[in-house]
């Protein structure tokens, strides 16, 4: 296994483990924004960048996607890796200038504000990573959103900008969109998940028991679709919110534990015969 | 099938159903409608069997295809440095103003596309109006108002779904 040296500390990673895992390993904080563990690193708004030491000469490099193959050095804390990752916060800065979480993380980053003009988007408050449209995309398999436009004008957006048919409602884009600009609202009287900024609604499935909100109907039969288990209790059991269906799993275990002691089947007595 | 299914079946056996050609295929698409309507491009991605949204951002991407049709006259209005020096951005202005339309787009009664473009090689003219591959020099707000107005507005009907 190589080792990596982060700032000194040594660390041994599987081989194509990243940077930044070994990082995490080593417990040293290296800010990010577009990584998520469930896709593959988008690497776009390389905030992650540390310096890589190549003996003779160094290189910056984005921590998220950097594979570790050989023995390597790499510095979080020099004066050029922290110099670029402020100066990559100033630029998302002025792309989402308002934004509270990345407001917050700057200040982490001991980054005051940004020097350069202010960017008005088509899109507000958005950093462009792309982690949304990649959840989407190879998550889900739906590629409801995607990039449009160019330049000034690129955004994230559903076809069109209308309401997206291929939108499931699952909400999974606004659970990554690091800077919390994608958002679930929910409608409770027309019992409708609706994500924002794109307008996407969908029915919400209730609980056939207790009448909880489950998740959205489309979500229910992508999942059914997926388990590919067809089987008259499993669909019972998918219109169920999760307390309720552990409860009637319960009741079930208790029931054929009934049953099978009556029939002298019950774990150990058979064995014992 | 509908003359716009056929349409799309033509124009995909074309390239054999091959996603990598999607954009030969827009361009195809566009070329016999004139623009890239939206119900051809879902019709065109469902038969790819690729989202919708790669196809739209395939269309936003490119200057090249326009969602929107064409107005009956193209109106192309020079924005370059000495056509803006002599007043080009004040009859740019004018007539966003007064046709409601933005550069790039087209008015909605689609009497024409308006068009903003950076240099027509044509400096000592300035500031110039090209209207439908007509050269107009020296022009000012006004007197483009005088020649946008006068384009006379043809009522087409809108062409139908056809079964065949
Ligand atoms: S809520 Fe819609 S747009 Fe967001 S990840 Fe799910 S399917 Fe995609």
């Amino acid at each position: 296994m190589p080792t990596v040296t982060i700032d000194g500390i040594r660390v041994e990673v599987e081989t194509g483990a990243t940077v930044l895992d070994a990082a995490r390993k080593a417990g040293i904080w290296i800010p990010t924004l577009c990584y998520h563990p469930a896709v593959s690193p988008p690497a776009t708004c390389r905030l992650c960048m540390v310096e890589l030491d190549r003996g003779d000469w160094k290189q910056l490099v984005t921590s998220c996607n950097y594979p570790v193959r050989c023995d390597i050095e790499v510095s979080v804390s020099s004066d050029r890796a922290v110099a670029a990752r402020r100066g990559v916060m100033q630029l998302l800065l002025a792309l989402a200038p308002e934004n509270e979480q990345l407001k917050a993380l700057a200040e982490r980053m001991g980054v005051e504000g940004t020097p350069y003009p202010t960017v008005t988007t088509s899109q507000r408050d958005c950093i462009l990573c792309g982690l949304c449209t990649a959840v989407c995309d190879e998550v889900l398999g739906r590629s409801a959103i995607a990039f449009s436009g160019r330049g000034p004008d690129r955004a994230v957006t559903t076809p069109f900008r209308q309401p997206a048919e291929d939108c499931i409602g699952c909400g999974a884009c606004a659970v990554v969109c690091p800077v919390g600009t994608i958002r679930i609202r929910m409608h409770e009287q027309e019992g409708e998940i609706e994500i924002s900024p794109f307008k996407t609604r969908a029915k919400m499935l209730t609980c056939e028991q207790c009448g909880a909100r489950v998740t959205s109907v489309p979500v229910a039969e992508y999942a059914l679709n997926r388990a590919q288990i067809d089987w008259q209790e499993f669909r019972q059991l998918a219109r169920l919110c999760p307390r309720c269906r552990r409860k009637r799993t319960a009741a079930r275990l208790t029931e054929g534990r009934t049953l099978a002691a009556q029939a002298g089947y019950v774990a150990g007595t058979k064995k014992a015969e | 099938m509908t003359v716009q299914e056929k349409l799309i079946e033509t124009i995909v056996s074309r390239y054999d159903g091959e996603v990598g050609m999607l954009i030969p295929m827009m361009q195809d698409l566009q070329a016999e409608s004139g623009y890239l309507p939206v119900d051809q491009l879902r019709r065109l991605a469902a038969r790819l069997d690729t989202p919708v949204s790669r196809l739209y951002a395939v269309a936003t991407f490119y200057a090249s295809f326009r969602l929107a049709p064409k107005g009956q006259h193209e109106v192309t209005l020079c924005v370059g440095t000495v056509c803006y020096l002599k007043g080009a951005g004040r009859i740019s202005e004018r007539i966003q103003e007064e046709f409601q339309v933005e550069a790039g787009g087209t008015t909605p009664d689609g009497l024409f596309t308006f068009q903003a473009v950076n240099c027509v090689g044509a400096c000592a003219l300035a500031p110039v109006m090209i209207v439908d591959g007509q050269y107009h020099d020296k022009v000012t707000p006004d007197s483009a108002m005088e020649v946008l107005r006068g384009l006379p507005l043809e009522q087409r009907q809108e062409q139908q779904e056809t079964k065949t």
